[in-house]
């Protein structure tokens, strides 16, 4: 199969997957106690505004009915209006997305970087101090509870050293605007990016500032697992004919253990780096909260909380896009990586 | 070319490269932010947001209201610090104001010279407008439908210029708390359409409010998926007083923090200057003994309470509903969950508002001999015991609504005639579980809308709490009260409603909060009143 047919093929697949989990979240939400139309009326109110209000939130219609006025809106791309405070849904989402976006991105970059980095270090030295030094600090990493490890950074860093701020994501007045030409404005909402193109290297630095501990935070316990992916595979690959036959021919080391091992090794990391990434961006709730980091990590709960099932639903389908894109990716990337792959 | 050691040159010079690169990063990361392009700033950390709007004909919670009085006004205030009693409102807007010898008409004379935005002057229309259409919406889960304005204010009439006139339906005693509420905050037409509530426009402070003649202009309003990031307010350069040095501080942040612990890490860190609401009552303790924290304590108005479902028996019965209420130890949930932030409570009305009494002394505190005898009668004893179902809210609404719920179950379970079941529900489930009235005892609380006991003195009975209680002599004291200016005949009558209410027992009062917050020890001006406003126009911040 062609890489078009491929990508096609994977894409109609993702219809149906979305209509499913939409279907479920749809009607387990409506199971849920608690009525969005009450939490509007904190006292009491007539039964004819009860019912305005039901009429205004789309709720006086038969369950099919809502159903397929959802579908109907999502075809138009309208995710609907939150019940809470009737905004639009897609820019509640939208609004919060590009953070959530840059702490997953730097996340991943420092998850992968040392995990990947740590794990081919310890299989070169296998069963040495070295190794089971790595081993150790993955198993704490990946043990570690996420929040503790924040918070102590937040005690050290910024209590004590003052090095760097507890949270947010930039002082306040820094927030960068992106780059405008010509009248058209070009913001992608990730202020390293933004201010890259705005052109500000102290707006730069400052959002770097603020990215470090969440960041750093949230690498630190992924690592964990990357490290021990990475070793796991390295250590078996190692041992493969074809990586003798190459330190045989004279190959330098550092040819053979990132050239010819850790390439054939990386697959399986891939893969967990599209699993990792696809669940950052749902929103890494623990960090977010840490470092109140104004991300999409507790949307879905408050959401949940205010029984507002639009914005649930919203939230669920913006996410099996993501999901299914994501995977998508890391298909193709694997056929990249591995010619015998076929797609 | 290699060195003896077998490392290169190249390899050397890169390692130095990268340490150079790696230090003057350092370097240039643990500098302090960069001077702040404002000036005379005071950054305020807190974890309470807005609840939807900015619209005082809408605006129903307390950080929505916090925000209005900034940026907004009012025809009166009360006196920071004081204790809102009847002496106590001081003018704002207006510059003084009579009342009828029948109580049913407020004649205030308006201030003159005070200028919206665009230069128009403030004058009688602009508050008749306001009053219109707060009123005139009718928004059912606005404050106008909640405080009841329709019940107390018959009609605004524009007497002159520089002068309005309220008729009321009712000669109401405590009209000026209500005239110093923000849910009667001025408002700017231009802004405010008559017929439309006015909600958060993202990107655009300005057209997200209708206010205007407060000591602060919002410059930013930040929310993000549906929760508040940052306000920014700056010093309104057409505030009446400005020339009288007011705000004291030109520019406030407020930074919204996910929990107490965050707020707490960042005024340690500095990242603030200023921390209130919430920080824990072991944050507030340990806070209070370092020296580079300031804490702050003040009269709260909060108050929490205990409801019985009078549909579910035994708590139809007043003598159950009075046995558990002497079973209650106050003392326990103020000092083990709260550490001593908050204040055993005996009456509806709290503490320092006039016509507080101490009437639920009467059945004490851990009285098990009462409770024993009161349920002896009603056939529980130890081997038959009352069986109760104790509920608690679980999404943060209350504070630390577990923990209290523990220690209620531990204080009734000690009369050795009384089994606790805890149940809980997150707030939309427990409000919802409210309405359909199927919990036997439950936990509630109250804020003021504005600081009188006509605004306590009602939870006796209100109907939005569905207890089913139901007494008629109790609501004639009570309108009776709330038509009266006379101080002391208003006292006797609320101490009367205080002794049907220790008989009847509809609820339980628990404890009344105190108000904390913490700052930088150079930061001044916090006045923590039992208003349980923030007046951010106070503070200042010294080098």
């Amino acid at each position: 199969m062609g890489l078009r047919s491929y990508i096609a093929t994977r894409v109609l697949l993702t219809i149906p997957m979305i209509m499913l989990l939409l279907t479920f979240v749809f009607l387990i939400i409506r199971v849920l106690p608690g009525d969005p139309v009450l939490l509007h009326f904190e006292k009491a109110a007539s039964p004819e505004t009860m019912a305005l209000m039901r009429q205004r939130l789309g709720l006086d219609k038969p369950l099919l009915d809502q159903y397929f006025a959802y579908l109907a809106g999502l075809l138009h791309g309208d995710l609907g209006k939150s019940m809470q405070d009737f905004s639009p849904i897609a820019q509640q989402i939208f609004s919060a997305f590009p953070a959530t976006l840059e702490l997953a991105i730097y996340s991943m970059i420092i998850a992968v970087g040392l995990g990947v980095f740590l794990g081919v270090r310890s299989s070169k030295s296998y069963n040495s101090v070295q190794d089971h030094s790595i081993r150790v600090f993955g198993i704490v990493m990946y043990a570690i509870p996420i929040f503790f490890l924040g918070m102590i950074f937040q005690l050290i860093f910024g209590v004590v050293l003052h090095w760097f701020p507890t949270g947010g994501r930039i002082y306040p007045g820094m927030e960068p605007s992106g780059l405008t030409i010509g009248g058209v404005h070009i913001s992608t909402g990730l202020y390293t990016i933004d201010s890259l193109l705005e052109g500000n290297i102290i707006k730069f630095l400052q959002a770097l500032r603020y990215l470090f501990l969440p960041s750093l935070t949230l690498g630190l316990v992924l690592c964990g697992v990357f490290i021990r992916l990475t070793r796991t595979n390295m250590l078996e690959t190692l041992h493969l004919d074809f990586v003798t036959a190459a330190k045989a021919r004279g190959l330098k080391e550092r040819t053979v253990l990132y050239g010819y091992a850790f390439r054939n090794a990386f697959l399986p990391v891939l893969t967990m780096m599209g699993l990792q990434f696809a669940a950052l961006l749902g929103g890494a709730i623990l960090t977010e909260t840490t470092f109140s980091w104004p991300g999409l990590g507790r949307y879905l709960v408050d959401r949940i909380n205010f029984r507002d099932y639009t914005a649930i639903q919203g939230d669920v389908v913006f996410f099996g896009l993501l999901v299914a894109l994501i995977s998508l990716v890391v298909d193709i990337l694997y056929a990249y990586f591995d010619p015998r792959i076929r797609l | 070319m290699s060195t003896a050691k077998g490392i290169s040159r190249t390899t050397i010079v890169a390692i130095l490269a990268v340490i150079i690169v790696v230090a003057g990063l350092g370097w240039y990361f643990t500098l302090p932010p960069p001077a702040p392009k404002l000036k005379d700033m005071i950054i305020w950390g807190t974890t309470d947001s807005v609840e939807k709007t900015l619209d005082p004909a809408q605006a129903y919670d307390f950080f929505g209201w916090c925000i209005i009085q900034q940026i907004g006004g009012t025809l009166v205030e009360v006196r920071p610090g004081s204790g809102a009693g009847p002496n106590d409102y001081v003018p704002d807007l207006a510059t003084d104001w009579s009342v009828s010898a029948d109580k049913l008409t407020w004649t205030f004379n308006l201030r003159q010279g005070v200028k919206f935005e665009d230069g128009t002057e403030f004058n009688a229309t602009h508050v008749k407008y306001s009053f219109d259409r707060s009123m005139g919406l009718a928004i059912e889960e606005g404050p106008q439908v909640g405080i009841d304005y329709y019940s107390i204010i018959d009609s605004v009439e524009v007497k002159g210029t520089y002068q309005v006139a309220f008729q009321l339906k009712i000669p109401f005693g405590p009209f000026l708390g209500v005239m110093a509420c923000q849910a009667s905050g001025i408002v700017n037409p231009k802004y405010a359409p008559m017929d439309a509530e006015v909600d958060y426009v993202d990107g655009d402070a300005r057209a997200s409010h209708p206010n205007d003649l407060g000591r602060y202009t919002l410059t930013k309003w930040q929310r993000v998926a549906g929760k508040d990031v940052e306000f920014d307010l700056e010093a309104n350069p057409n505030y009446w007083n400005a020339s009288g040095g007011w705000p004291k501080t030109k520019n406030i942040i407020i930074k919204m923090y996910s929990d107490a612990t965050a707020l707490r890490l960042a005024l340690e860190a500095g990242d603030v200057d200023v921390a209130f609401r919430h920080l824990t009552p072991s944050d507030i303790v340990s806070l209070s003994g370092k020296t580079d924290v300031k804490v702050w304590e003040g009269v709260g108005a909060q108050i929490q309470y205990i409801l019985f479902q009078e549909k579910i028996a035994p708590f139809n019965d007043p003598r159950a509903r009075r046995a558990l209420a002497a079973a209650v130890n106050r003392t326990a949930v103020c000092q083990t969950v709260f550490l001593g932030q908050k204040q055993p409570l005996y009456s509806i009305i709290p503490m320092g508002m006039a016509g507080h009494t101490e009437a639920f002394k009467a059945l004490g505190d851990a009285n098990y001999t009462l409770t024993r005898s009161l349920l002896a009668e009603l056939g529980y004893n130890e081997s038959h015991k009352l069986e109760v179902d104790l509920w608690y809210e679980t999404s943060g609404h209350y504070p630390s609504c577990a923990d209290q719920a523990l220690v209620y179950k531990a204080s009734f379970e000690a009369s050795g005639v009384i089994t606790v079941t805890l149940k809980s529900a997150d707030w939309a489930s427990y409000r919802a579980n409210r309405n359909a009235e199927i919990m036997p005892v439950y936990i509630y609380g109250w804020y003021p809308d504005y600081n009188d006991p006509d605004d306590y003195v009602f939870l006796y009975w209100t109907p939005w709490t569905h207890q089913n209680y139901n007494n008629p002599a109790m609501v004639a004291l009570y309108d009776q009260a709330r038509s009266t200016a006379d101080a002391t005949q208003k006292s006797t009558l609320y101490s009367q409603i205080e002794t049907m209410a220790v008989q009847d027992c509809p609820l339980v009062p628990l404890w009344q909060g105190k108000a904390f917050a913490a700052s930088k020890p150079n930061v001044g001006g916090i006045v923590l009143d039992v208003t349980e406003n923030f007046r951010l126009w106070l503070l200042y911040e010294t080098e």
